[in-house]
């Protein structure tokens, strides 16, 4: 018999969970299609007028893309996640109401309404179903769809639309406010930690990308896409655990270093500062520093970077903006390594490497509530 | 609890919130090390786990609550760092012995 850690609920409370949750529901409906967001980033890096290789007739697809294919996808998929293929398109129907009841692109409203109108259709499947005859099925499945599609497109059209978009032009000014006093760096105060406790697909496609969205499609570029995809930071953590770290966790810090920095999964450097939570205090300077170059060198991305590897960031880096990006992800790098190498260092004469390896083991027991 | 003997595990399927990236990492490293045994290593968004056909459900600490929530009656490992856990090995290991694997 093998025992193993149970899935206790010790370290993770109900809360924390839930956040992670909702989180984690918002980046199932934008996740799945990163490969469009891509397609469409790579148009508007290449294509429109200040891009590599201008052209006008390619540059006519950037528009039509950002406003009406990326947010039918997300509300294609917020309805599958509830419904199968029938919430499927029951929440593509209703996202073409919130799309031309405004002139943003709808990530938000399409988060919303894709998943309610499936839910809806949920319920009245679950209605009609007993009472349907034999024979009935397809036309009454059918219209009771088309029904619903109708009426759920004229409600986000009068309500979910115009809400929103209030809502995204509120949290716009926001963040417009936080720019223009050089406030914006303190966003990675809350950030980065929260990043830790895995909510960075919550933050990045739940809050920073559909403000970023809507930023770049005025501007042509985003700030808003850079504040929690920057792999700077977790790159500097993970060479000063290679350098400085306890012998334990030294030696799986280089491969963690390729996949996080190249391959662009973050969630591998998370661990490291679980294990030793004051070293977060370095990916927190590190990420005030990398957006405070982000913003004194005025450099943007045209799309979120998914996932965030630097390979990922110079292709949706547009043109003239690569030297701001890449001195602000080695500014970030550095000054997360320094700060970090201090704290290992320091917290080295507290406790020697057995100590570690028992207060690990130790604090496994503890999180799982034995 | 919930308890699973090594010769019953067909399928393992390893979570992460999004279901494409730490855990696709995680599952063709796990793959490789369950070759032999025949067992079919496959990736899933915690939120979706219920969905996911499996013998065994391996994730990680920090969303290890919302897999419970997911799945309460599989049986649910938990591991702390994506490369080199010490709990994937000892699971590797129990399951090459034919031990019965609880996560109790």
């Amino acid at each position: 018999m093998s025992e193993f850690i149970s899935a206790g609920v010790g370290d993770q409370k109900g809360f924390r969970a839930g956040v992670q949750k909702l989180g984690g529901n918002l980046a199932g409906m934008v996740i799945p299609n990163i490969g469009a967001f891509i397609a469409w980033g790579l148009l508007t890096a290449l294509f429109i007028p200040t891009g590599w290789l201008p052209n006008e007739n390619f540059s006519s697809m950037v528009g039509p893309m950002i406003l009406n294919l990326l947010p039918i996808l997300i509300g294609y998929t917020g309805g599958r996640i509830v419904h199968g293929q029938r919430g499927a398109v029951i929440g593509s129907i209703a996202t073409v109401g919130v799309i031309v009841g405004t002139d943003i692109p709808m990530f938000l409203g399409a988060m919303i309404i894709g998943p309610l109108m499936a839910w809806i259709l949920k319920y009245i499947d679950k209605v009609l179903d007993p009472i349907t005859p034999p024979g009935f099925e397809m036309l009454i499945g059918n219209f009771s769809l088309g029904i619903a599609g109708m009426l759920g497109a004229m409600l986000g059209y009068l309500g979910i639309g115009p809400i929103v978009s209030g809502i995204t032009t509120f949290l716009g000014n926001g963040v417009g406010w936080l720019v223009d006093n050089s406030l914006l760096p303190l966003a990675s105060l809350l950030i980065e930690p929260a990043k830790i406790l895995f909510m960075n697909n919550a933050i990045n496609f739940g809050v920073l990308a559909p403000l970023g969205v809507v930023d770049a499609e005025a501007t042509g570029k985003s700030i808003m896409f850079m504040l929690e995809t920057n792999p700077g930071p977790g790159l500097g953590l993970l060479v000063a655990f290679w350098l400085a770290g306890p012998k334990l966790l030294r030696g799986s810090a280089p491969g963690a270093i390729i996949i996080h920095f190249l391959g662009g999964i973050h969630e591998i450097y998370f661990p490291y500062v679980l294990l030793k939570p004051q070293v977060v205090l370095g990916v927190i300077a590190g990420g005030m520093v990398g957006v405070a170059t982000f913003m004194v060198t005025g450099v943007g991305l045209v799309s979120t970077p998914s996932p965030g590897s630097i390979f990922a960031y110079m292709a949706v880096t547009p043109a003239g903006n690569h030297l701001g990006v890449l001195l602000g992800i080695a500014l970030s790098a550095a000054t997360s390594f320094v700060v970090t190498w201090f704290i290992l260092r320091l917290s080295k004469g507290d406790a020697s490497e057995a100590d570690l390896q028992e207060a690990k083991d130790r604090s496994k027991e503890m999180k799982a509530g034995k | 609890m919930a308890s699973v003997s090594a010769s019953d595990i067909k399928q393992i399927v390893v979570a992460c919130e999004a279901g494409m990236g730490s855990s696709v990492m995680v599952a063709r490293a796990l793959a490789k090390q369950l070759k032999a045994q025949g067992i079919a290593v496959t990736h899933s968004p915690v939120n979706q786990l219920a969905e996911e056909p499996h013998d065994l459900v391996l994730v990680h600490r920090g969303l290890s609550a919302r897999a419970k929530q997911a799945v309460p009656d599989s049986v649910v490992i938990i591991f702390d760092m994506f490369l080199g856990d010490l709990n994937i090995a000892r699971l590797v290991g129990a399951i090459q012995n034919g031990d019965v694997i609880s996560d109790g």
